[in-house]
């Protein structure tokens, strides 16, 4: 027994002996491995230069990194590059065709700080990506490390970082940033590189110690290049005297831009003799978006035959194109999303633009890209919806509105060219200098030419919610969003925003939306907001259990109703809606109806129909309910029944009850339905008029309030969407 | 002070002989209830000033219902001053020997600072709405209550070990269960942070939260003469508990405390108590319940405090977070009077009447079974 006790211990010492020797040849190997390789970094150091680039996913992360390398080539045509991307992704498309050597590791997006499967498999992605990178990169030993985002560089950024501290590597790395909100693997990593170089000057605040503002780097192919030529080059023949309009949703391509393109087709067909649309789909080719499949199948669905006998000579599509300057040199209106790299290109050019910024990005930077070309007068913005289709939540742009949009433009020759001119000045040059500098350290001009103008700044949802409430409580009836709000296309930017709220899963998120479409007064949504009201698919049985009852929960019906009352917009189908909330089975929805008969009742004054509704929601079992049918009846009642239905509750158990009863015969008088006479006087009279509620006043609060309002007197109330209510009473002091 | 000044004077002369007295709890009790009273005449007003001064005053808060005027601009920290008005009767007229007396000044101290932190933060941020946050100060009057329940079941039990880990159930004739240690201990744990903040809750309205606590305190105080005397539990068919009785005596402090502070907090309130205050009552009110094993009266006893505390937890963590709709019109309770049209003097005197009515059932189950 004790025996066998001591073989185990001993055997179990061996094995303990054994992993340290494992342990400590694995580390001595490494330890070896890295002097080797660090030498043979710092021996390499003597040639030429050699350049790490990494960056991709889509063809905005690609070609400012192709554009460095171009900048870096003119200035040292010896240096030898090696382009570390991520498989079957834009790089691999674009990268080999411009001729850089190119390396795939493994990679993935981030998904969130949440702990969830995706992000375990992330981690573990990401750490086989590191390991290949650090082989890569000792293998090749390069000066410098220049990473242009997408996930497609965390790996290869997080392998130079540990090489470079366990100081194996001498090598610098570098970081553009083409958004102005840095994406989160930038953000995290942004703080260890050697050098992060911006596009935006507003992105300076994310890296205070070790940012550059450069601008976008653009590559040498994309300058501008006259139309005829142009046309002989492109491998379509566009047809003379046309009108060229190119529509594209970047490299990978956009679901909601293909496919409202398609969509707009049948309405552009009508000025086949005067257009040519060049349609750029994308490489996407994923399984949750194949652009060539999706935009083929769209087309079979939407177009009628003779239709697509028309296309040809009129349309032209392609899923990428590399001679993309030329596209831009022959067109005249360029239809795209508001990334960085597009708008730079289509800048360089010197093109008008109809700018459709992605929806849902984190800061909306596209938005505000789209809002800075446009107050410079060289682009026209269309919002995109976002909805819940099949169960997903989709972008959605109308095709119709696309076209109308198009021909709009097309239409107004002076405003075009006034855009290409706009355009031409809209963004500074000189990005590739800029860079050159950084990257070498040197300082060849000052920075003053550097003043592009701040973007004015958007509102959060629940701010915009604060601020269009306050201005409707103290407003009322003359409530206008836009003078709130300021500039029409903010608003109509707010109005798309709120509509996307509307297909979330959390109904806190539906219920922010429906309030803010009301308040946004976005009366084009109304048949959505009746269908939510309508919508009667139950929620789960837990949630059953405690009193819920729909999935458009009671407090969404009721906003719903109260947005209704907002959008102050009346037709026979916002009646039946507001019809059928009276009998709902939340009590405040009926109040919330109630209040908002009243509001339209000028509209339903003599409608035997909502008089008997509104009557019999004077026997609700909810009190709340009662006091605003008594108002409604109020505003309604035209005959002596309302006015008896009144008069019956002289003796309700709640004073509210009672004063809202004489509320409506006092509106009945005042709008002449009901005469003020002695025998009235006389029914009225036999009303309980004891309560249990009276108003307190503190006379010494009186006092101090009329002398806070003298010394007040000269304040004005304004509304500014950019200062919080604090600050902007702190400005005026 | 006083009761050990003349334990040590009576046996030295008979000229000292009426410093006897001390040694019956029914004199020190009305005793510290008169120092407790004068303290707070003593010193409300100049306190009061002190607060308005530093600007600690009460900041605005969203509570839902259309209040005639808002009460922005009160002083607030009220409940320094009852906990100073008890600290100081205690001082003169308690036995510092007592562990009964002792855990409950604790308990007070404790909760109540916790308040002041909270009410000071709440001035800082010039709202009502965001002082500590909710999950600080859960986890600070967690940390109290585990402290406390392992006093309670573990080997420092004031009750002694025969007791400890007993509890009492009331209508019932033979009312002592042994539910053993943890689980008795994880429900002091719940207990104490329930009943704390449910105080906190009610404190809404003038007055509101202050007679109620007088009222329960007032009948916890009777409970402990009657436990902590050998005669009359036996009597009662109660568990005799050695030393309770002092908690008469703190509770008769509390109970001046109380009176006096009503006498500047009734409509219209001078001052507030704050989370200070209500923290501190409801942490003393949690402390003497389970010291003198009432645990299970206290849904009785204090049924205001408990349906204020449930409705505004329905209300706000199932109706408006979750399932998306109001479940009572308004909460906690008095609001939902409130907001069906009773004036705010007419709900707290509704209250009051409910609370006294309640703790007088609750008196009635000393004999009751």
């Amino acid at each position: 027994m004790v025996s066998a006790g001591a073989d185990f211990l001993n055997r179990n010492e061996n094995k303990n002996v054994q992993t340290a020797l494992i342990i400590t040849g694995v580390l001595f190997l490494v330890f070896i491995t890295g002097l080797l390789a660090a030498k043979r970094w710092r021996g390499i150091g003597g040639g030429h230069t050699r350049i790490v680039l990494s960056g991709g996913g889509t063809g905005g992360h690609v070609n400012p990194a192709l554009a460095i390398a171009e900048a870096i080539r003119g200035r040292d045509p010896e240096a030898r590059f090696l382009y570390i991307g991520v498989r079957n992704r834009a790089e691999s498309i674009i990268v080999k065709r411009a001729g850089y050597s190119l390396r795939f590791v493994a990679s993935e997006g981030f998904p969130g700080f949440r702990i969830s499967f995706r992000l375990l498999r992330f981690l573990f992605v990401v750490s086989i990506g590191v390991a290949q990178s650090i082989i890569m990169l000792c293998l090749f030993a390069p000066k410098r490390v220049i990473a242009t985002g997408g996930y497609v560089s965390a790996p290869v950024i997080a392998a130079a970082l540990i090489l470079k501290k366990l100081r194996i590597a001498s090598v610098q790395i570098f970081l553009h940033e083409q958004n102005s909100i840095p994406g989160q693997l930038n953000a995290l990593m942004g703080r260890w590189v050697d050098k992060v170089l911006l596009t935006f000057p507003q992105t300076l605040s994310f890296f205070p110690k070790n940012g550059a503002v450069v601008g976008y780097p653009i590559r040498h192919s994309i300058v501008p290049i006259p139309p005829e030529k142009a046309r002989e080059n492109l491998q379509f023949k566009i047809p003379p005297d046309r009108s060229v309009v190119f529509a594209f949703g970047g490299s990978q391509g956009a679901r909601s831009i293909n496919r409202a393109v398609v969509d707009a087709l049948p309405f552009l067909l009508q000025h086949r003799d005067r257009l040519f649309l060049i349609h750029g789909i994308g490489l996407a080719s994923m399984s949750e978006y194949d652009a060539e499949a999706d935009t083929e199948a769209r087309i079979e669905k939407t177009l009628s035959a003779e239709e697509k006998q028309l296309l040809d000579g009129f349309y032209y599509r392609q899923d990428y194109f590399h001679n993309i300057a030329e596209v831009y040199s022959v067109c005249t209106l360029v239809a795209c999303r508001s990334g960085a790299g597009s708008l730079n290109e289509i800048s360089r050019i010197g093109k008008p633009a109809l700018l459709i910024p992605k929806a849902n990005l984190p800061g909306d930077h596209q938005v505000m890209n789209a809002r800075a070309m446009k107050s410079a007068g060289a682009a026209e913005l269309l919002y995109e919806d976002t909805i819940m289709e099949e169960g997903q939540i989709l972008e959605k742009l109308d095709g119709r509105v696309l076209a109308e949009k198009i021909i709009l433009l097309l239409d107004n020759a002076e405003r075009l060219k006034s855009m290409s001119e706009s355009s031409r000045h809209f963004l500074k040059r000189r990005a590739s200098e800029r860079i050159l500098n950084e990257l070498y350290g040197e300082t060849r001009f000052s920075d003053s030419d550097n003043n592009s103008t701040p973007f004015k700044e958007l509102t959060s949802n629940s701010g915009l919610l604060q601020t269009l409430s306050a201005a409707y409580n103290s407003m009322g009836r003359q409530f206008d969003p836009l003078s709130v709000v300021g500039d029409p296309d903010d608003l109509d930017y707010y109005r798309h925003r709120a509509a996307g709220l509307l297909s979330h899963k959390g109904w806190e998120d539906r219920n922010l939306g429906v309030k803010l479409i009301g308040l946004t007064r976005y009366t084009e949504k109304i048949p959505t907001l009746l269908k939510m009201l309508a919508d009667r698919t139950p929620v789960n049985r837990a949630s059953k259990l405690f009193g819920g009852d729909y999935q458009q929960v009671g407090f969404i019906r009721r906003n719903i109703v109260q947005a209704l009352r907002v959008l102050d917009y009346f037709d026979p189908e916002v009646e039946r809606g507001l019809f059928a909330a009276l009998s709902d089975g939340y009590f405040e929805v009926r109040a919330q109806a109630c209040i908002t008969a009243a509001h339209f009742g000028r509209f339903i004054e003599s409608d035997s129909k909502w008089l008997d509704a509104l009557m019999n929601r004077m026997a609700d079992p909810c009190f709340e309910v009662v006091i605003e049918a008594a108002k409604a009846v109020g505003e309604v009642g035209v005959d002596e029944e309302a006015a008896g239905a009144l008069l019956a509750i002289k003796e309700a158990h709640y004073w509210q009850v009672r004063n809202a009863a004489l509320h409506g015969l006092k509106r009945m008088i005042d709008r002449g339905a009901l005469e003020a006479s002695p025998a009235l006087l006389a029914e009225v009279s036999a009303f309980i008029l004891t309560s249990t509620d009276f108003k307190p006043h503190f006379t010494i609060k009186e006092t101090f309030t009329v002398l806070q309002d003298r010394c007040a007197a000269s304040r004005s109330k304004n509304y500014d969407l950019r200062l919080p209510a604090g600050k902007a009473a702190g400005k005026l002091k | 002070m006083i009761y050990e000044i003349c334990n040590f004077l009576f046996p030295l002369s008979d000229i000292f002989s009426f410093c006897r007295l001390v040694n019956y709890i029914s004199f020190r009790a009305i005793m510290s209830a008169f120092t407790a009273v004068l303290f707070i005449f003593l010193f409300s007003r100049r306190f009061i000033l002190f607060v308005h001064r530093n600007c600690f005053l009460d900041q605005v808060r969203e509570t839902g219902v259309h209040s005639a005027f808002d009460k922005r601009g009160t002083p607030t920290m009220g409940g320094l001053l009852i906990i100073g008005a008890v600290l100081v009767s205690m001082v003169l007229w308690g036995n510092w020997q007592n562990a009964f007396m002792l855990c409950s000044l604790a308990g007070m101290l404790w909760f109540g600072l916790l308040g002041l932190w909270d009410d000071l933060s709440k001035v800082r941020m010039k709202s009502g709405d965001k002082g500590l946050s909710e999950r600080l100060k859960l986890i600070l009057q967690g940390v109290f209550s585990l402290i406390f329940a392992w006093i309670c079941v573990g080997p420092y039990a004031p009750l002694g070990s025969a007791m400890a880990t007993k509890i009492c159930i009331p209508f019932y004739k033979y009312p002592l269960v042994d539910i053993g240690p943890y689980f008795y201990g994880l429900f002091i744990f719940l207990f104490v942070i329930f009943i704390s903040n449910a105080v906190n809750i009610t404190d809404g309205l003038d007055g509101l939260a202050i007679t109620p606590s007088i009222f329960v305190v007032a009948v916890l105080g009777i409970f402990a003469y009657v436990e902590g005397n050998r005669i009359y539990s036996s009597y009662l068919y109660y568990p005799f508990l050695r030393g309770a009785g002092e908690l008469t005596i703190f509770g008769a402090a509390f109970v001046g405390a109380g009176l006096g502070f009503l006498w500047y907090n009734a409509y219209p309130a001078q001052i507030f108590m704050g989370d200070t205050g209500s923290l501190a009552i409801g942490g003393t009110m949690a402390v003497i319940c389970v010291l003198l094993k009432q645990e299970l009266l206290f849904p009785l006893l204090g049924g205001l405090f408990v349906a204020e505390a449930i409705t505004s937890q329905v209300q706000d963590k199932i109706g408006v977070k979750w399932i998306g709709r109001r479940i009572f019109y308004r909460a906690p309770l008095h609001h939902n009077l409130q907001h069906k049209g009773i004036a705010e003097t007419k709900v707290v005197i509704r209250l009051w009447i409910v609370a006294g009515l309640l703790a007088l059932l609750s008196l009635a189950t000393l004999k009751l079974r």
